[in-house]
């Protein structure tokens, strides 16, 4: 609930505040002049006008290579972590949701990856509302949206004026506490304000019918949309990587000198050896069977599995495709 | 441009005829994509849908890299037998495309005789990236050509915007040297001329007269937002081999992550792999979607074969590849005198 608000020449203070408590990664321009979400140093300014990062921050509790032990000397070691906390601040809420369709994964289940809960549970959350979306956003088919709080700790809504926030969870509460001398009480005009900012952008958002979208998957199969649809995939991964709830790995073991480090590394189902059986066979052998599975993880399997879908509608995969494909494309031909 | 439209028109008969005489069972070209400043590549294969095809400033993809998958022998070995063989392909090229289709013909990899090459001068293609990039905040909701070539784009509050052509184009194109397909059944548009004949040698020197230790800083700085994702490998037309060098396990050539000694590895291995056959037509630099310069050890690279060898990869159909031949007089200096 947006109910406090920070002037933005005290947004540099509570920051530092945080700083006292952890590493803050916050949006700030890099030298080709893209907003990226860094590490926050003190010689860089806090840049609040973006769509989105190019990188989702997925590699802050997903790394894209990760030591998860060592072997020396007949001795296992695991790398030690610090105990300080990791705060993100600027991050939109299709992100901060795709966190939780992460957790879902790693932890919420019958599976729990301790190598991935550590780094979850260091990381806090101040997401930043959307008030532009750009033509591939789809949040809002997926059941997120410009102001949607899920994942965040805190969430907050630039005005013009000034900053708004507003506590989430227990965490976030804690976190509002700690700077409550930097905030005041939003007052109403300004809730409102917010609401039809967010209410706006929502508007600006060109949906996509995934009605029922699990079921439309199971039935269409075998649909020969498959193949005409995958026919210019190259399986280069860039839509895997990018993307902010893609989570396959692949793990090895890098000998150098007499220390084996077991490495957890992003892989990628388009890639053609990510079903590929030590017999030869792969039960995915053409791009029509890799594609096919890339949608039903996404928008069935998850469905099925985990009652979330494992798309926050971020659109990177399409802005960023080299060869233009959409899954809205493909999504609306289903069941269609 | 009023030319565009003109080759949009015959490459659509162009293709209609092929497919309507079954003179190829699949055409390969560009269609509209779902956002601006983008196409998407079009496997076509009635002649009716023919109209899908656009010609435009955003034809950026290789098309030659689809086609060593349409011409590969299935892994069974019985299916290949009783399979019926591929329909023969015809696809449109611009001059850098043409080049990677000579090199696969020239590999063996593709068939000549199963293809029909429709070739289009080009005049160099739009990066997306730049043209979003050059319209700052405001995003594009539509764009097209101008007369001029121009790009003219729509943006959110409905006003046009025009980014002069150069402003926009895909550094690659402004390095081009063979514009024109030298390689084609039909072609589109009169010949066109090659833009600045050094820039590739002028962007390599400035690297080139370095000290070692600060190259080396900026290749690792180049590099160090590689995220290993392969998507330069990929999109590559030359980038064909069943087993890459590069995902082996046993043993493992390469580590797979994000260590500088791998990324630097990874792309040294490419780079050294693509020597002599690169073509220059940018789908690496395009496909990486960390804004990597992937082309900047391979131009210097293809720059030396060129000085030692006097070898263009893709130059001529009757061309033998670099490393399948020799003569007598070849330069030999590094290796008695490294």
């Amino acid at each position: 609930m947006i109910d406090k608000r920070i002037p933005y020449t005290d947004l540099d203070r509570l920051l530092d505040r945080l700083a006292k408590r952890g590493a803050v990664y916050a949006p700030i321009k890099d030298e080709a002049g893209e907003v990226v979400l860094a590490a926050r140093t003190h010689d860089q300014p806090i840049v609040l006008e973006y769509r989105n990062f190019r990188l989702s921050p997925k590699a802050l509790v997903l790394p894209q290579n990760q030591t998860l032990m060592c072997f020396k000397n007949g001795d296992v070691e695991e790398p030690a972590l610090s105990d300080r906390e990791t705060f993100l601040f600027g991050v939109r809420p299709c992100d901060a949701r795709a966190m939780l369709a992460l957790d879902k994964v790693f932890i919420d289940g019958d599976q729990h990856d301790p190598y991935y809960a550590r780094l979850r549970a260091k990381v806090a959350v101040i997401a930043l509302a959307c008030t532009r979306p750009t033509s591939s956003c789809f949040c809002t088919s997926v059941g997120s949206g410009p102001g949607d709080a899920a994942g965040a700790d805190v969430l907050a809504v630039a005005l013009d004026a000034d900053l708004l926030l507003g506590a989430e969870t227990p965490r976030g509460q804690e976190l509002l506490s700690c700077v409550a001398d930097l905030l005041t009480d939003a007052p109403g005009a300004a809730v409102k304000e917010a609401e039809g900012q967010i209410r706006a952008a929502e508007d600006q958002i060109a949906p996509v019918n995934l009605q029922n979208i699990a079921r439309r998957l199971r039935d269409a199969y075998d649909s020969p949309l498959w193949e005409t649809a995958s026919l210019k995939c190259l399986g280069c991964g860039t839509c895997s990587y990018l993307c902010p709830t893609c989570h396959c790995f692949d793990i090895t073991d890098d000998v150098r000198g007499g220390t084996v480090r077991r490495v957890r590394t992003w892989d990628c189902c388009a890639y053609p050896l990510f079903t590929l059986h030590a017999s030869g066979h792969n039960p995915r052998p053409t791009a029509k069977e890799r594609w096919r599975q890339r949608i039903m993880h996404k928008f069935r399997y998850a469905a099925e599995n985990y009652n979330h879908l494992l798309c926050v509608g971020c659109g990177r995969c399409i802005r960023n495709c080299p060869v233009s494909m959409d899954l809205r494309t493909v999504l609306k031909e289903v069941g269609a | 441009m009023i030319a565009s439209h003109q080759i949009e028109t015959r490459l659509r008969e162009a293709a209609e005829g092929l497919l309507r005489d079954k003179k190829v069972g699949l055409f390969l070209g560009y269609e509209k994509a779902s956002l601006p400043f983008r196409t998407a590549p079009l496997f076509l294969t009635e002649a009716e849908k023919a109209k899908r095809l656009v010609w435009s400033p955003f034809c950026t993809a290789n098309l030659a890299v689809y086609l060593p998958r349409l011409f590969k022998a299935p892994a069974d070995a019985r299916e290949a037998k009783t399979m019926p063989p591929p329909p023969a392909v015809g696809v449109v090229l611009k001059g850098c495309d043409a080049r990677s289709v000579i090199t696969l013909i020239q590999e063996r990899q593709v068939p000549r005789e199963k293809l029909v090459l429709v070739g289009v001068a080009c005049p160099g293609m739009v990066d997306a990236r730049k043209a979003e990039r050059a319209l700052g905040d405001q995003e594009a909701l539509g764009a097209g050509e101008d007369a001029q070539g121009n790009v003219r784009a729509v943006v959110e509050d409905g006003t046009e915007v025009t980014l002069r052509r150069e402003q926009v184009l895909a550094d690659v194109c402004l390095e081009c040297r063979s514009p024109t397909p030298s390689i084609h059944d039909i072609l589109l548009g009169a010949p066109a001329e090659a833009r600045e004949t050094d820039a590739a040698r002028r962007r390599t020197a400035d690297l080139g007269s370095e000290t070692a230790d600060r190259r080396w800083a900026r290749l690792q700085q180049a590099l160090s937002k590689c995220i290993r994702c392969n998507a330069c490998r990929q999109a590559c037309p030359m980038c064909y081999c069943k087993d890459c060098l590069l995902d082996q396990t046993r043993p493992r050539w390469v580590g797979a992550g994000t260590d500088i000694s791998d990324v630097t590895m990874y792309h040294l291995v490419r780079a050294f792999h693509m020597a002599g056959r690169c073509t220059e037509c940018g789908a690496c630099a395009r496909a990486c979607p960390m804004g990597i310069d992937a082309r900047l050890l391979v131009r210097k690279l293809n720059l030396e074969v060129e000085d030692l060898f006097g070898y263009r990869p893709g130059a001529a159909l009757d061309g033998v590849p670099l490393l399948s031949a020799f003569a007598m007089d070849d330069p030999q200096e590094f290796l008695t005198e490294p």
